[in-house]
């Protein structure tokens, strides 16, 4: 049975059952990928998948049921569950489905065909090349992944919503795995577009290069140092505390950013945007997942926190509006909040200055752990770090193996400064973080 | 699940352009997920995930497709594409299926899925409701009660088809706790390969209590200190250490490729001599046990390192091929999306001979792990980290001042050497893990144990 026919059933049956609020969400995606081992192909992968969620409202509480099975059975048994799921709820808080007859961006997806297997194939085996020709420390489990994926989200409701999203897109990941004197290390980089349009050179340079860069070096000196994040860093860090942006996080007293809009949250020439169209964006979105229109935020505009992030419900409670960021993690998932592309806007120093800036200092690479060491409720993190060490305004000898610890909402307080340019997302997807290389103070370093 | 006919076919078809194996994996997986938050049910939803996957090797390439559609045709068509990403060629084999039934060792008494919402709201209450009456200086608690009924089903070319069913029950509370020092978290969520029985054996009660104590200990704590220091860590979720430091740069998805700081040490010394660890599938009713694994492999209890010298990797069938070594029933995947691959079910440092409280006195200064977050590692390397939830300074011998904050950092193969006072009182705690294969529930566990020297990323 399609999803066509199955949607027709539940929604006869939800009329049966004297439903009068109800929405589908249906979620649909097609990937493929190929990886390689030494100079071959050695796996291939090829998903579909495909699942909706039905919500109902009854008697104000909102119950949820998905499934991927999509049978005449199924259709009815989605709806008793979710009914009965609604007359189990407790919480009194109004619940709302997505008005029909909105405005919506058009969205400029960068639209191409999808490469058909064979141009994969010879996409990756091209990348291991060059990723074998790219330096002699170069050894075996280094690997080129090429991906395809196509996704289509469709939200139609009894409020008259009838909305259809499709997305499709390709990539290539290439991983460089170096040895030198008996120790390994190892970096990644991807990019996404038109496979003929993507720079391999570039990507294949990126990935060895911060290979090789990794291997060596130990532990940085403990101590309290002025710290400089890369880009990838600190877009990695503001994935990890996004959520203290949520007015559902503000409700619950998630977050010490509650009951803080107007107020200076952060330096002055810290600027927080959440952009569901940015131009280097993966998969820019028109729609959030309750089906209400997406827009660009400045969420701290100069230091300044000009808004949460909201959904219906959060906005109804709030007595503002929503900002289109409802988020389903999956079609099973219950709404949520999050950002689309959220990035710190530049500042004017290029890298080198930031660094002269600096002064004496560590600069962090890569942040790991972050789902462990971040705490999003207390701002508290720790986490394990690689990087170099900057001595006289300039990046010196590598680091690793060590931790930076701090406090998120202290940091956005403590930024003297940030680079000139935001390093675009990598990878798929329609939610990525990004920033500029950022210099802050009030920073511990443990090492050794 | 799917008629042994169909499976024939489909395996025929899937080995048709010269697989010398194919395998297909059917699942239907019902996910109930109950939320509460400020003392009221705020979120349930019910999630069906049903699909299957057709895998195929030659040699050493593999191919993986899956659908949603478990038709015969759809079946088909799912087997064609392996196929053809294969490559050209052609195979004949006679494919004959015979069913294999391993047994269940991990007995349900009372599935999930037959018990009402009411019942379970019932035990998560009481655990929220523990939690926020533990103190005034809970702000927020929060709870989830989950259940996963998770039927597979695998007919593969070695001839036969086998199927089986793993239920697992968890409840999971944190609390949120301030004391005008900024807010802090604590969380308990214990769960087990079985159905509403779990209960006789877990206490919503003291779940609760367990997770407002902890974020109650914190919101009083200062900030840990940094540097390189003697750690004690403590049993359960402890373990954390070994599969992080440990367990993952064992898996044959590492080993096979040579990604892996112990690629080629079967039978070297690579841990202290006080250091045994085991895998082990088969403990009954264990959060991380299988009957069998996603690749139809029964599940073992592997010795990873005896006294300190490794005696195995956890191997799957694909990798296994590459390394010349047979599966060690590790194979798992998250779900049919999912290329399985080598992974762990409960792992654990066995129990040693080293009293808890000499543990504790022969350290001078250093920190005690109470209780440990998550935390990650990269294979090839060996750097990993694991985050503190709860930690106390030891200073002359004695547990003194909780501390927060603190995540410790290392060098797998370094730290393993570390590992010097092994205690006797070895227990496990659940977690979910993370890798290429998706999210799976794996138990890690311990003794206390001592650490002579680790960085200690404090501030």
């Amino acid at each position: 049975m399609t999803y066509h026919e199955f949607q027709q059933i539940v929604v006869d049956r939800a009329q049966a059952e004297g439903l009068t609020e109800y929405e589908l969400y249906y979620r649909a995606s097609e990937s493929t990928s190929v990886g390689t081992f030494q100079r071959e192909i050695n796996e291939f992968s090829s998903s579909a998948d495909g699942g909706v969620c039905f919500r109902c409202i009854v008697d104000g509480k909102m119950g949820y049921a998905s499934t991927e099975a999509f049978n005449t059975e199924e259709a009815a048994s989605l709806v008793l569950q979710a009914m009965e799921n609604a007359r189990s709820l407790e919480s009194e808080e109004p619940v709302f489905l997505c008005e029909g007859g909105k405005e919506y961006a058009s969205v400029a997806a960068p639209e191409y065909p999808l490469p058909e297997t064979e141009e994969m194939v010879s996409a990756a085996l091209a990348v291991v090349d060059k990723l074998y020709a790219a330096d002699e420390k170069i050894i075996d489990g280094s690997s080129a992944e090429v991906y395809r994926e196509k996704m289509t989200i469709a939200i139609r409701n009894s409020k008259g919503l009838d909305l259809t999203y499709t997305h499709s897109g390709a990539g290539i990941a290439a991983a460089a795995v170096v040895k030198e004197n008996g120790e390994m290390s190892d970096a990644f980089d991807m990019k996404h577009g038109q496979l003929s349009t993507i720079n391999t050179d570039e990507l294949v340079a990126k990935a060895v290069s911060d290979a090789i860069d990794e291997l060596g070096g130990g532990p940085a000196p403990t101590g309290a140092y002025p710290v400089v994040f890369a880009p990838e860093a600190m877009g990695n860090l503001l994935a990890a505390f996004s959520s203290v942006f949520s007015s559902e996080s503000a409700l619950r007293g998630l977050t010490r950013m509650k009951d803080q809009e107007g107020q200076t949250v952060a330096a002055p020439m810290v600027t927080l945007v959440d952009d569901p169209f940015y131009p280097d964006s993966a998969m820019p979105v028109p729609f959030d997942a309750e089906g209400c229109p997406t827009r660009t935020k400045n969420i701290i505009e100069k230091g300044v926190l000009k808004t949460l992030l909201y959904n219906l419900k959060t906005a109804h409670q709030a007595g503002k509006e929503t900002t289109g960021n409802a988020f389903k993690g999956g079609y099973a998932a219950s709404v949520d909040i999050r950002p689309f592309t959220m990035y710190l806007a530049p500042g004017d120093l290029t890298e080198d200055q930031l660094l002269e800036k600096a002064g004496t200092g560590v600069y962090i690479n890569s942040l790991g752990g972050l789902h462990a060491g971040a705490n999003a409720v207390s701002g508290d993190f720790s986490l394990q770090s690689a990087g170099f060490l900057i001595e006289g305004g300039k990046k010196t000898s590598h680091v690793k193996s060590f931790t930076v610890a701090g406090n998120f909402y202290d940091l956005l307080k403590n930024i003297t400064a940030l680079s000139d340019t935001v390093k675009p997302p990598r990878g798929m997807g329609m939610t990525a973080f990004c920033a500029p290389a950022v210099l802050a103070e009030g920073l511990t370093v443990s090492g050794k | 699940m799917i008629p042994k006919d169909i499976c024939q076919r489909v395996l025929r078809k899937a080995v048709s352009t010269g697989g010398d194996y194919a395998e297909l994996f059917a699942e239907n997986t019902v996910n109930h997920n109950i939320h509460m938050i400020a003392g009221k049910v705020d979120a349930i939803q019910d999630a069906v995930i049903a699909g299957a996957s057709v895998r195929v090797y030659k040699g050493l390439r593999s191919v993986m497709a899956s659908t949603v559609d478990t038709s015969e045709e759809g079946l088909l068509l799912c087997a064609q594409r392996a196929a053809e990403a294969l490559g050209q060629g052609s195979a004949q084999i006679d494919i004959v299926l015979k069913e294999r039934i391993f047994g269940d060792i991990h007995p349900v008494k009372e599935v999930p899925s037959s018990a009402a919402n009411r019942e379970k709201i019932d035990l998560l209450k009481a655990g929220c409701f523990a939690a926020r009456d533990y103190s005034s200086d809970v702000k927020q608690v929060s709870g989830s009660f989950l259940d996963v009924d998770h039927r597979i089903f695998l007919a593969s070319t070695e001839g036969f088809c086998t199927q089986d069913r793993q239920i697992r029950t968890r409840i999971a509370v944190t609390a949120v706790a301030d004391q005008g020092k900024g807010a802090q978290t604590g969380s308990a969520s214990p769960g087990r390969r079985m159905g509403m029985e779990m209960f006789e054996f877990i206490d919503p009660v003291a779940v609760g209590v367990t997770a407002a104590k902890q974020a109650v200990t914190m919101a009083g704590a200062g900030y840990c200190p940094a540097g390189v220091m003697p750690v004690a860590i403590e049993n359960g979720f402890g373990g954390v250490i070994f599969h992080e430091a440990c367990g993952h740069s064992l898996e044959a998805s590492s080993v096979a490729l040579g990604l892996s700081q112990f690629a080629g040490k079967l039978g070297q010394k690579i841990a202290n001599e006080k250091v045994t660890a085991i895998d082990d599938g088969t403990i009954p009713g264990a959060w991380g046990s299988i009957n069998i694994d996603d690749e139809g492999t029964p599940a073992q209890k592997n010795v990873l390192i005896e006294k300190g010298v490794l005696k195995t990797y956890m191997i799957d069938k694909f990798n296994g091929r590459r390394m010349g070594l047979p599966s060690t029933g590790s194979s798992r995947r998250q779900s049919y999306r999912y290329t399985p691959t080598s992974r762990m079910t409960n792992t654990y440092i066995a129990a040693g001979s080293d009293k808890n409280e000499d543990i504790i006195s022969s350290i001078e200064f250093g920190l005690y792990a109470r209780s440990m977050g998550g935390g990650s590692v990269n294979p090839a390397t060996g750097e990993f980290n694991f985050a503190v939830n709860e930690g106390y300074l030891i200073r002359n011998g004695k547990i003194c001042e909780p501390v927060r904050g603190a995540t410790l950092v290392g060098k797998g193969s370094d730290v393993i050497q570390n590992i010097d006072m092994v205690g006797t009182d070895m227990d496990m705690a659940q977690g979910m893990c993370g890798a290429s294969s998706g999210s799976i529930p794996t138990n890690v566990g311990q003794p206390l144990i001592r650490v002579k020297a680790i960085t200690v990323g404090g501030r």
